[in-house]
């Protein structure tokens, strides 16, 4: 893993409406974002990062890249991603929302092959407090400090950090994995990753509703993780609320894994399988993203003792 | 989407996958132009699983048997759901029913081949001994064979599933479906195969581009009932008297949770959602040299809408508007807002305007809060729909507090008169339980 102020980034799709305004938001808080990526495009910069028709052209001026970000409307993230790994860029960011999941089918078994990390997509990316932001999330939210934040979600991560940041805890990095059913990069990638991080003392993990992320997650967790986990479901009142769960997803989120037997398949998905599988683990799970501080403070105190 | 079996047998038939001849009907009189030799097998077109147990398939002999048959079916719901179509198809004598599928996995983050020599109606049944294959590096016909070995099959068989499969795998890649399933698959005494129901679900992130599937599925869809721009929006109907409006899917589940939490009941709940969206058909920047402003993304025209949409509702009594991001513009979000409330006066009404109570967290939000908080509408409030009252406002920068002020207002009493100074807003501070 390979970020911090000197790595070089480049945005694709830095001239779509999305890239337009976070390429120069990541150049101003210090990531080293040495090019854009915009084909055809009638401009030769943006608000001073320099824009090329093609990746390889950027990395004949500038050198090796190790990061893109990628914020190309979602039926070119594909080739937008594809073209960084032909030319060795072996760190994929993606935060367009609306990725067909067949492409990225097509695109992980690469992104594998060449040990690539896939970040997203439907994702806030990631930042590393007071060093390096690569993506959307608000930098005001967010502090240097002990606790790596895990989320599939993008603004909750940020109200989620807000809480943290008030509550003088600040943050070793803050990651989106996605939103999507079918994304890259796993909470339990992740959770190898800060176990082995040295700046961070605890995890704290945002999971909703979809997927079975936090229940492998908590299995991992069990199984591999030394460093303090605190878990935070959103949509814990679902069992009260009347109507069936899937109502609330979005349609795309409605994919299931046909690996589960029907009958495991009824509860798939839900915060509450998911709390149970935090439980059943050993991990506090907090009420609300304003319980999230005190855990946290808490898993800090015992540790550091 | 899923699409019906009629449009499913479309897409077979295009990839060669064997399917009986058929005739679309939508009313019974059309019978009587049936092509097809009887006996037929009359089918209801409806998006429901349990078709066959419901009396939703019927056999006929001949013309008048088939009408007869027809008007039981267009009368008969599917849990709820009447067919538009009924697909008359020639009968078939199937020695076996075999279950045929490929789905994505989201797990393994693969396709997966399933199969099963236990078809029919039986197949929920025996989900366990479904055997699957999943394909794991790009598809090559050796993985239908692997499945239909897997399957138990022998001989002929052998060759004529897995080629089943290797089209129904071609139609999945092509056409980027989440699941394409055929349920049975009839296998004749002489071991010819034949797709006797099928079941297509197309993705809805992939569906633009496929014109020929947005086309069959604009045959389904029901009429749309959010404006274009709200579109992405998750719209929840859950009966309470607290409108939310929130930007993101998991930022709308926690704000639910808190809400219910403290005992609050929520009504229309629109989820605007999350800073990955974009309008992508955005004009293009201009050339070098010209003027380059940032665009302004957001919510703006989103969050009128939501407030449009929510406003017509006659039993909200609160609207709570929580939204989080790193591009909130406050001076358009004012804008938004003193535009709604200056609409609302000026059209006539039967019911009062829910109150609004606003927690944003975003570039300078306490400024935008509290310009906010002088904003006022003149227009009948919901406690008190005659009294030309102003719509009240209330800002907050936690949750919790927005939380407990939208419950204070949606209980109290229709006939008091709405309480919104500052004691009462602070008063209403101590009872979240969280």
């Amino acid at each position: 893993m390979k970020f911090n102020p000197q790595s070089q980034v480049i945005v694709q799709g830095i001239l779509e409406p999305l890239g337009q305004i976070y390429a120069p938001q990541m150049k101003a808080y210090g990531t080293n974002v040495v090019a854009g990526i915009s084909p055809a495009g009638e401009r030769s910069e943006w608000h001073g990062i320099p824009i090329f028709d093609l990746v390889e052209q950027a990395i004949a001026v500038n050198g090796s890249v190790d990061t893109t970000v990628i914020l190309t409307p979602p039926y070119q993230v594909l080739d937008a991603a594809l073209e960084a790994l032909a030319v060795g860029i072996r760190q994929i960011i993606i935060l367009s929302q609306g990725v067909p999941p067949m492409d990225m089918v097509r695109l992980l078994r690469r992104a594998e092959a060449l040990e690539t990390l896939i970040v997203g997509p439907n994702s806030p990316g990631l930042i590393v407090p007071g060093q390096v932001l690569l993506g959307t999330h608000p930098p005001a939210f967010y502090r240097p400090g002990p606790v790596g934040l895990l989320s599939r979600s993008g603004t909750l991560t940020y109200a989620v950090a807000q809480e943290l940041t008030q509550a003088g805890l600040g943050q070793s990095i803050a990651l989106g994995i996605g939103g999507n059913p079918l994304v890259g990069s796993s909470f339990s990638q992740w959770l190898q990753i800060l176990d082995e991080d040295d700046q961070t003392e605890v995890i704290v993990l945002v999971g909703e509703l979809g997927t079975d992320q936090e229940e492998m997650a908590a299995d991992y967790i069990a199984e591999a993780i030394d460093t303090p986990v605190i878990a935070y479901i959103a949509g814990q009142s679902l069992p009260t609320l009347p109507l069936p769960s899937q109502a609330l997803l979005p349609p795309q989120h409605r994919i299931m894994p046909f690996s589960l037997t029907a009958e495991s398949a009824v509860d798939f998905g839900t915060p509450a399988r998911k709390v149970a599988a935090f439980k059943q683990a050993k991990i506090p799970v907090a009420q609300s993203p304003a319980q999230v501080p005190e855990l946290v403070k808490k898993a800090l105190k015992q540790k550091r003792t | 989407m899923d699409l019906l079996e009629y449009q499913a047998k479309e897409l077979f038939q295009a990839m060669g996958i064997p399917v009986l001849p058929s005739q679309c009907i939508s009313q019974p009189q059309d019978l009587k132009g049936l092509k097809i030799p009887y006996p037929v097998v009359l089918k209801s077109q409806v998006r429901r699983g349990g078709r066959g147990k419901a009396g939703g398939v019927r056999f006929a002999e001949n013309t008048i048997d088939a009408i007869a048959a027809a008007q039981t079916i267009f009368n008969l719901p599917i849990m709820g759901d009447y067919p538009d179509i009924i697909l008359a198809e020639a009968k078939y004598d199937a020695d076996r029913e075999f279950y045929l599928a490929v789905v994505l996995d989201t797990s393994l983050r693969r396709p997966v081949l399933l199969g099963s020599q236990e078809g029919g109606m039986n197949a929920e049944a025996t989900f366990s001994q479904v055997q699957r294959v999943i394909v794991d590096q790009d598809f090559s016909p050796f993985y239908a064979r692997r499945l239909a070995i897997k399957m138990g099959l022998k001989g002929k068989l052998i060759a004529s599933v897995s080629t089943v499969v290797q089209k129904m795998y071609k139609l999945f890649l092509q056409e980027d479906l989440d699941l394409v399933e055929i349920n049975p698959l009839g296998v004749s005494v002489n071991g010819d195969v034949m797709a006797l129901d099928g079941k297509v679900t197309v993705n809805d992130t992939a569906l633009n581009r496929h014109p020929h599937l947005t086309t069959l599925t604009a045959r389904l869809a029901p009429a749309r009932s959010l404006p274009p721009v709200l579109e992405p929006a998750i719209r929840l109907e859950l009966g309470g008297a607290i409108g939310i409006i929130c930007n993101g899917t998991g930022l709308t589940l926690a704000t639910l949770d808190l809400l219910y939490q403290a005992k609050g009941k929520a009504g229309s709940c629109l989820n605007l959602g999350g800073d990955a969206q974009a309008d992508w058909g955005a004009a293009p920047l201009a050339a070098d040299g010209e003027d380059a402003h940032l665009p302004t993304v957001g919510m703006q025209s989103q969050l009128a809408e939501a407030l449009a949409l929510l406003s017509q509702e006659p039993h909200l009594r609160v609207i709570l508007i929580h939204l989080v991001s790193g591009t909130l513009d406050g001076t358009a979000l004012i804008d938004t807002i003193a535009t709604y409330l200056k609409r609302q006066e000026r059209l006539p009404r039967s019911h009062g305007l829910p109150a609004l109570v606003i927690r944003l967290l975003g570039p300078s939000h306490a400024a935008t809060l509290a310009a906010l908080a002088t904003l006022e509408g003149d227009t009948a409030i919901a406690a008190q729909p005659t009294s030309g009252d102003k719509v009240p406002i209330f800002c907050y920068d936690t949750l919790t507090e927005a939380i407990a002020q939208a419950i204070h207002l949606a209980k109290t009493n229709r006939a008091e008169k709405a309480n919104r100074t500052p004691k009462a807003a602070k008063a209403s501070q101590k009872s979240p339980t969280l």
